[in-house]
């Protein structure tokens, strides 16, 4: 049965990449999303760029993975796993219908048009031709999570052992949602703004709130594997993480927010996936209460300095960023309907919800994992760690005055990271291979803080209007516009401007950012030229100005941004190490 | 214990002690973000290109030469605009549930967490 649904989500989805690429115009995803002088590679990419066509991938992920599952979870008692697929199988029948009804990606138009009305240029790159697919992965794999959750309850099998084979899924999950959440804002860097990689925006916002209670729910699983504890609280989240999941295709594909990411959308399809959505919840929380009396009672007592406490307060501190961005994101939409008055709310209000408490999230970060499960003898430890602890608040210290002009809380943040950062490579040090994932992902994300917060206290940068053989002068370096070149590409226009950068040491750096006037469907957009260096990248880019033969230029040195990437993957790479990890010993 | 109190004193005076900006551009770039282009699909008026959001980047370099502080910067473009152009919601009667109540779902966990596992209350 399920290899079946399988196989039919294969034939659709090849048959839909087949009809992209020899550009079958009589099939109206094609026409309104490709063009025939596209490159075939976008040709390709564009199956999955546009509303139907990427529905049509989630089907395929959500049932490649319900096999998946089922070929895989050998050790789980039978009733389980059947209630498991069938859960899975409501998913699906939920997704499938929606396709069929709303959002078919076979509607043949006739007669035939000559030509395609091509795919958004912005669309037209390699990264988010790959965002999609990753980012689904880690979404649909969410839904297994949610099918067994919700089995394990029924049949009260939500114990340590469940957690142990649960844990693989929550893994590879928040690894792909890790990786897809990068590559978003890889492409939102070089492509959509002007230097910035992360903007709040509420299509962001949405990929963030799952990735939160993924990460809760990663630490809380641990607790239930390791000592029994948090039984329900792991359902729970695992009931959120996958409605969080439904709730954002909602958000995005009704058009509701304004966001630069909303590409396609339409009432009608909102209305459905908010039924759907409403389904589901009502589903679990309905579940959730019969079946309540089936939990193992937990009344254990937790000693204060133990790791399970360190990892109740992560969850207690990542539902708090959570509940600041679900309601920044949504609390907009609401006013708006019932007072009918519009505000916006932007990266201030989550800079000054979050920071403050990141600060002790990162201090209790540092400490939580050298604790021991059940009992510690926290004490002996106390004096490196506060040594530790004052390092970085001088180092920090150093960082702000050197610099000049950052605020307070800045600077004590700094000093979180730093003492996270220190502390984490010490741990990778001195704990060698002993839960090496774990302390790869910690530090990964020491850097990850450390890294944004250098770079948003560094970045600087020039605006000005040139024309060509114009310089301008920044800081210690001349900025100046050699000459400017019109050609043609295959579906675009290309203006490139040459620059030349000479520092005061004499050394030259050549940076050319163009500007594509792309005429399926007509576009106009601008493409930095970007120079990444280990410790900083060089950020240039263009913008016509009208009836003027100016240009306008920005240029921007932004530290660390190479170390914000490689600070993402390593935190996914903890999460690789770890699915791989357990692998390895079920073989064993 | 006291050397970090100490430490702790001279590093807020140090920190206190520089937070003006350095330049007008930098004070522009900061307004130009927070700013809706109102034209656009969710984009600072500083993010993005369009006529709008270029006419309105003048308009903000030019308070700023008059002598206008950033607040009545704000304030002005609020007149003009309404509060759907500020990206900094402020807090005023009908946002304030929008500032307090992630602040209530961090007591309610706290308090939740107490109950559930007394250990902590017993401890502190």
């Amino acid at each position: 049965m399920l290899f079946f649904k399988f196989f039919f989500a294969v034939l659709s989805f090849s048959s839909l990449i087949i009809l992209f690429i020899i550009s079958e115009f009589s099939n109206e995803t094609v026409l309104n999303n490709s063009h025939i002088s596209k490159p075939l590679f976008y040709k390709i990419s564009g199956t999955w760029g546009n509303h139907e066509g990427s529905l049509l991938l989630w089907l395929l992920v959500l049932t490649f993975f319900a096999f998946f599952y089922f070929l895989n979870s050998k050790n789980r008692p039978t009733d389980e796993r059947l209630l498991t697929i069938m859960f899975q199988e409501v998913i699906i029948l939920g997704f499938l219908f929606f396709l069929l009804k709303a959002s078919n990606p076979f509607n043949i138009i006739f007669p035939v048009p000559k030509e395609g009305l091509g795919l958004n240029p912005i669309l037209q790159d390699p990264l988010l031709a790959i965002h999609p697919p990753v980012l689904y992965l880690g979404y649909v794999t969410t839904s297994i999570v949610f099918s067994s959750s919700l089995a394990g309850l029924i049949k009260g099998n939500i114990n340590n052992l469940w957690a142990k084979d649960i844990k693989k899924w929550v893994f590879i999950s928040w690894t792909f949602l890790t990786l897809g959440i990068l590559l978003g804002s890889i492409w939102a860097y070089y492509e959509l703004g002007w230097g910035g990689f992360w903007f709040w925006d509420p299509v962001e916002n949405i990929s963030l709130m799952p990735w939160l209670s993924l990460t809760a729910l990663v630490h809380c699983v641990l607790a239930l594997e390791k000592r029994s504890i948090l039984h329900s609280w792991t359902v729970i989240l695992s009931i959120i993480t996958f409605t969080l999941g439904i709730c954002g295709t909602f958000l995005v594909r009704s058009g509701i927010l304004n966001s630069v990411h909303t590409f396609a959308n339409d009432p009608e399809r909102g209305l459905y996936i908010l039924f759907f959505l409403f389904f589901l919840i009502f589903l679990s929380v309905f579940i959730y209460f019969i079946y309540e009396d089936r939990f193992e009672l937990n009344n254990k007592n937790l000693n204060l300095y133990t790791k399970e406490t360190s990892i109740i307060l992560n969850n207690w501190f990542v539902m708090y960023f959570l509940s600041v961005i679900l309601i920044g994101t949504v609390y907009p939409i609401f006013l708006e309907v019932l007072s009918n008055e519009k505000i916006s709310v932007g990266p201030p209000f989550f800079n000054k919800l979050i920071i403050p408490f990141l600060i002790p999230f990162l201090i209790f970060m540092s400490i939580g994992p050298n604790l021991k499960w059940i009992k510690n003898n926290y004490f002996s430890k106390k004096l490196k760690l506060i040594i530790i602890f004052i390092l970085s608040i001088i180092l920090s210290t150093i960082v702000s005055k050197f610099f000049g002009n950052t605020a307070l809380n800045i600077t004590i943040l700094l000093a979180a990271s730093f003492y996270l950062f220190i502390i984490t490579i010490k741990d990778l040090i001195k704990k060698g291979f002993k839960n090496y994932s774990q302390t790869i992902s910690h530090f990964g994300f020491s850097l990850l803080v450390l890294s944004i917060l250098l770079n948003s206290i560094f970045s600087n940068e020039i605006t000005s209007n040139m024309r060509v053989g114009d310089e301008i002068k920044f800081s210690d370096k001349i900025i100046k516009l050699q000459k400017l070149e019109n050609t043609t590409e295959a579906n675009f226009l290309k203006l490139i401007a040459y620059f030349k950068i000479e520092e005061k040491n004499k050394t030259e750096l050549f940076l050319e950012p163009e500007i594509r006037i792309y005429d399926k469907p007509e576009t106009i957009t601008s493409e930095a030229a970007i120079k990444t260096d280990i410790f900083k990248d060089r950020f240039l880019v263009i913008n016509l100005v009208k009836e003027n033969e100016y240009l306008n230029v920005r240029y921007q040195e932004k530290p660390f941004m190479l170390w914000i990437w490689i600070s993402a993957i390593t935190i996914s790479l903890g999460g690789i190490i770890n699915i791989f990890k357990k692998n390895e010993k079920q073989i064993l | 214990m006291k050397t970090r109190i100490v430490l702790y004193i001279i590093f807020l005076l140090l920190a206190f002690s520089k937070s003006s900006f350095s330049n007008d551009q930098e004070l522009e770039n900061k307004i130009n973000k927070n700013l809706r282009c109102l034209i656009c699909q969710g984009q600072s008026i500083y993010d993005s290109q369009s006529d709008f959001a270029e006419s309105m980047k003048l308009v903000v370099k030019q308070k700023i030469e008059s002598g206008m502080s950033e607040e009545e910067i704000y304030s002005f473009f609020k007149i003009q605009y309404g509060e759907w152009i500020l990206y900094d919601p402020q807090f005023n009667t009908k946002n304030f549930a929008l500032w307090l109540l992630p602040i209530l779902v961090f007591l309610v966990g706290g308090i939740i967490i107490l109950t559930k596992f007394g250990v902590l209350k017993k401890r502190l």
